[in-house]
């Protein structure tokens, strides 16, 4: 026995040390790393160097920041906002659907992910560009006499967030929706319930677990995704995203990059936080 | 709450099913993805197999400054590989070039004052134009520059004016300088640089201040006057303002000589101008990275650049202004006479160059711009 | 307002073809401008339909596009063999012993999912610079590594719930080792979950832009290229290798599609 137990710790080794060093150096190292540098300053040519500062998280502070983080969040909210209002509709008709095409519904979400996001985002500023399709379309058909100016504003830029991170909402959706015991929408209409009541007090409690996941798989990333903003949005409405990008380029400011980027990890946080508290799975965000 | 945890005892099945359809269509693109795999590596490994004689060349350069097919034919010429990565600010270089290490890029292309701050960090090696066979056809004006006054690591290349266009079908009247883009009748339909010391640097003209002040009051003001700029501002764009000209999703635009110039030709309606308080040049050169593992094959690069036919076939299919004397004269005198191009004597001494700023003072300029940008 | 069953169906069917416009107009665009016989910057204007983009895939005149292309699949398949590898050993492990540090390997396995990239990215970046690695193909697998490991285990992990350990105790009393009872006892019942972490691992990987951003160095691949292409106007090439991507998965699924159906019913 004592033979089996030896052989059970090496096994539980085996299995786990891999994996935990790696995470270990690949993802709590390089964190501690930028909370170091989030109090670092800076030389003359402007390469972070140690000397303990808070000077940078009082920079966080500056105005032109402030609105900057409330614009991302507007953005990343009406992002999410919109995603459940078209996903919840479409992901409870295809996953309650009696066809026997359900699966290809459930895979044509799926299809477009093969197709590079910037590439799927490229196409949409060629669809909306001033020469591009909808303009020539439209005009073609005498519907405008000059080309309509849709891109390069934040709608747009909301447009593009939508596009890129709605099927992470209609995933969790669908898998939710899908569950759902019909014999309890039944029930509550047997029992007089009407329509509206029945979604409100059966279906929708039933699926809120799919809210939530796919609000925090949509909200989040939404912060971050630069790049969206810079091709839809003209670059003249930044994101955190954007800002920080630029303080690890251009602006060559790693400090200020880095306690902008813990400030993010804040706010994920206490979303995070937020989700386990109304009972949220944390394994449901990485299936 | 009851009825949450009701749906949870629903889980393993429902998310179960939608695992697996995901598998059954993931499994799908991963045989794509192996088969498009093996396209890639066949096509690498056959552009690769010339390499392994003439060695490599890592160019770290400006997006849409050197032709494709000019690095082609020295690649032909040569067996030398080039491998090409872009960037489309100064600073962008500056930040990349520092975080990696060196020896990763052979080749960098620096603006005037960035040349002055890659020497002065030790980020460059010196480089013997005596050993450049074709040296000799750069004009001598462009030569002995303060930022490099011995040509000791630098050899220029094209200089970049950054100019003004306007599509005369878009507005009233036509622009003359900077102080145009300030103007409220443009509302939304600008486009400039992604450049904050491009930008900040006409702000300072118009104001009739140094384009690279560092007198705190002078920055104020810039800042201010700036704002009265975001309203017309649709697009920020170092790159390709070309396409936003052509395509009429931008009425004026402030960028690069050559970008202007191109759709100009593409669209007769777009008027190149040279803007009346002096135009913020970029004088770029041909640099060594410090470290460089391609030394031998950097020096063939920049010689075989600097050839009068070469240089011509760059101006052809990115016109900037060119300083290969021997090249101007294979473009001809459509090249020359045409100022946006060719600059004329005067507006040559008119030009503004941009200067190497301190820490402190370029954090000044972020924040400006930060702020222009929100 | 009321509407019949039928015409419910109607609306609910309107409305999903509106939501599949939405998803797959911009494909229809990028398609469609693969036919474009363009040849100059920015490659907007249609001029004429041509397959000549196509054969320039494979003429060797868009080598460095091929080239980025076989770099990203190289690491896709790298990093999804890593991070399978070593996801499957620590969901079993974390499912059968108990061991101080769980909890913490629990929290960093979630950080790599909730975080925005960008965060991720940048302090791989920070992490390399800090220790003198080149960035290249070497940094971008351990990232891509590093952030398809979680995905893996929470696949792993669903199928494990429920399962009976007593099952590999009985391989063990029966006198097989601790490897061979690993790779016939407990692989074969976790293979769909293995299967499915896998194949989002290397669907994550081809599609990652932002992390690749900043550990590239000067090594290319397949999104960056895109995104340097946007810059500077996209090559019909790129729409090209897309389109054949897209035809790919899609011949696959249409193939499979029989298959799938008799497993939905089944269940």
């Amino acid at each position: 026995m004592g033979k089996r137990l030896r052989g059970e710790t090496l096994a539980a080794f085996t299995m786990v040390a891999p994996a935990a060093l790696w995470l270990f150096v690949f993802v709590a190292v390089p964190l501690i790393y930028v909370l170091g540098l989030s109090f670092c300053g800076q030389d003359e040519f402007g390469n972070a160097v140690f000397e303990f500062t808070t000077k940078n998280y009082a920079n966080l502070l500056n105005a032109d920041y402030l609105q900057i983080y409330l614009r991302s969040v507007l953005i990343a909210g009406a992002t999410t906002a919109l995603c459940v209002a078209v996903g919840y509709p479409f992901a409870y008709i295809i996953a309650r659907t009696s066809s026997r095409h359900k699966s290809v519904f459930y895979m044509l979400v799926i299809i477009p992910f093969w197709t590079n996001s910037l590439v799927r985002v490229y196409g949409w500023k060629t669809f909306f560009s001033g020469t591009g399709w909808l303009s020539s379309v439209l005009m073609g058909l005498g519907l405008i006499d000059a080309p309509i100016d849709l891109l390069y504003t934040t709608p747009m830029t909301v447009f593009g967030m939508v596009y890129c991170l709605f099927p992470y909402m209609v995933l969790p959706l669908y898998s939710a929706i899908e569950k759902l015991d019909g014999s309890l929408i039944e029930a509550s209409a047997d029992l007089g319930a009407r329509r509206s009541e029945t979604f409100l007090r059966v279906i929708l409690p039933l699926t809120s677990s799919g809210i939530f996941s796919g609000s925090i798989m949509v909200f989040i990333p939404c912060l971050g995704y630069f790049f969206v903003s810079d091709i839809l949005g003209g670059g003249n409405a930044d994101m955190i995203g954007n800002l920080i990008e630029r303080q690890f380029q251009s602006a060559n400011n790693w400090p200020l990059g880095a306690a902008l980027s813990i400030m993010l990890i804040l706010i994920t946080i206490v979303l995070v936080r937020a989700y386990q508290r109304m009972g949220g799975d944390m394994d449901a965000l990485g299936v | 709450m009851k009825a949450y945890e009701q749906s949870g005892e629903h889980t393993p099945m429902g998310a179960y099913l939608s695992r697996r359809s995901f598998l059954r269509t993931a499994s799908l693109a991963t045989t794509g993805g192996i088969l498009g795999g093996l396209v890639g590596c066949g096509g690498s490994s056959s552009g690769g197999s010339a390499a392994s004689d003439a060695g490599e060349l890592n160019l770290f350069i400006w997006t849409e400054y050197v032709p494709e097919s000019v690095l082609q034919s020295f690649q032909d010429e040569t067996g030398i590989t080039v491998n090409v990565s872009y960037y489309s600010t100064n600073e962008d270089l500056y930040a990349k070039l520092r975080s990696e290490t060196e020896g990763t890029y052979d080749i960098v292309q620096p603006s005037d004052y960035m040349v002055a701050k890659l020497i002065a960090q030790d980020m460059l090696e010196p480089l013997d134009t005596g050993g450049l066979e074709n040296f000799s056809n750069i004009g001598s004006s462009y030569l002995g520059m303060s930022y490099d006054p011995d040509n000791a690591y630098s050899v220029p290349y094209m200089v970049a004016m950054a100019g003004l266009a306007y599509n005369s079908s878009m507005v009233d009247k036509p622009i003359e300088g900077y102080a145009d883009l300030f103007d409220p009748a443009y509302e939304n339909s600008i486009l400039v640089l992604d450049d904050a010391r491009c930008v900040i640097g006409i702000t300072n003209l118009v104001l009739g201040h140094d384009a690279s002040t560092t007198d705190p009051d002078e920055l104020a003001a810039a800042a201010d006057k700036l704002m009265t700029m975001k309203k017309n501002v649709k697009i920020f764009d170092s790159d390709n303002a070309k396409a936003s000209l052509i395509s009429g999703d931008c009425a004026i635009a402030y960028n690069w000589n050559a970008e202007l110039v191109l759709a100009s030709r593409e669209v007769p309606d777009i008027e190149y101008v040279y803007p009346s308080e002096g135009a913020i040049i970029n004088e770029d050169n041909w640099c060594i990275a410090k470290g460089a593992a391609n030394y031998d094959n950097a020096m063939k690069f920049i010689d075989y650049i600097l050839r009068p036919e070469v240089s011509a076939a760059c101006s052809e299919e990115l016109p900037y202004v060119n300083p290969n004397m021997a090249a101007l004269d294979i473009l001809g005198s459509e090249y020359t006479d045409n100022e946006a191009l060719n600059p004329t004597p005067d507006q040559m001494a008119s030009c503004v160059y941009i200067d190497n700023l301190s820490v402190d003072a370029q954090a000044s300029y972020e924040e400006i711009w930060t702020s222009f940008k929100k | 307002m009321t509407l019949s069953k039928r015409g419910r169906t109607v609306r609910n069917a309107i409305y999903c073809v509106l939501v599949y416009l939405f998803l797959f107009l911009p494909i229809a665009v990028v398609v469609a401008g693969s036919f474009n016989a363009t040849e100059s910057r920015p490659y907007l204007t249609w001029k004429g339909f041509s397959l000549m983009w196509y054969q320039r895939l494979f003429d060797g005149s868009q080598a460095a596009l091929m080239e980025a292309f076989g770099h990203t699949m190289l690491i896709a398949l790298t990093s999804t063999l890593l991070s399978t590898v070593i996801g499957t050993l620590v969901a079993v492990g974390m499912y059968r012993y108990r061991f101080r540090g769980k909890a913490l390997i629990d929290a960093l396995l979630y950080v790599p999912v909730v975080i925005p990239e960008i965060v991720m990215g940048i302090s791989l970046l920070v992490l390399f610079a800090q220790a003198q690695v080149p960035r290249g193909m070497l940094t971008l697998v351990i990232a891509h590594t590093t952030f398809c490991i979680p995905f893996v285990v929470f696949n792993v992990r669903a199928r494990l719930a429920g399962y009976d350990v007593s099952v590999e105790e009985a391989s063990l009393d029966l006198g097989a080792n601790r490897v061979q009872t690993f790779w016939n006892i407990t692989v074969p019942v976790l293979a769909p979950g293995i299967g499915a972490g896998a194949l989002l691992a290397f669907t994550l990987s081809i599609d990652d832009v932002i992390i690749s951003y900043f550990v590239n160095g000067k090594t290319s691949v397949f999104p960056l290229k895109v995104m340097e292409s946007i810059k500077m106007g996209v090559p019909p090439s790129v729409n090209a290798l897309s389109a054949i991507l897209l035809l790919f998965t899609v011949i696959f699924v249409v193939l499979t599609q029989s298959d799938l159906l008799s497993r939905h019913r089944s269940e």
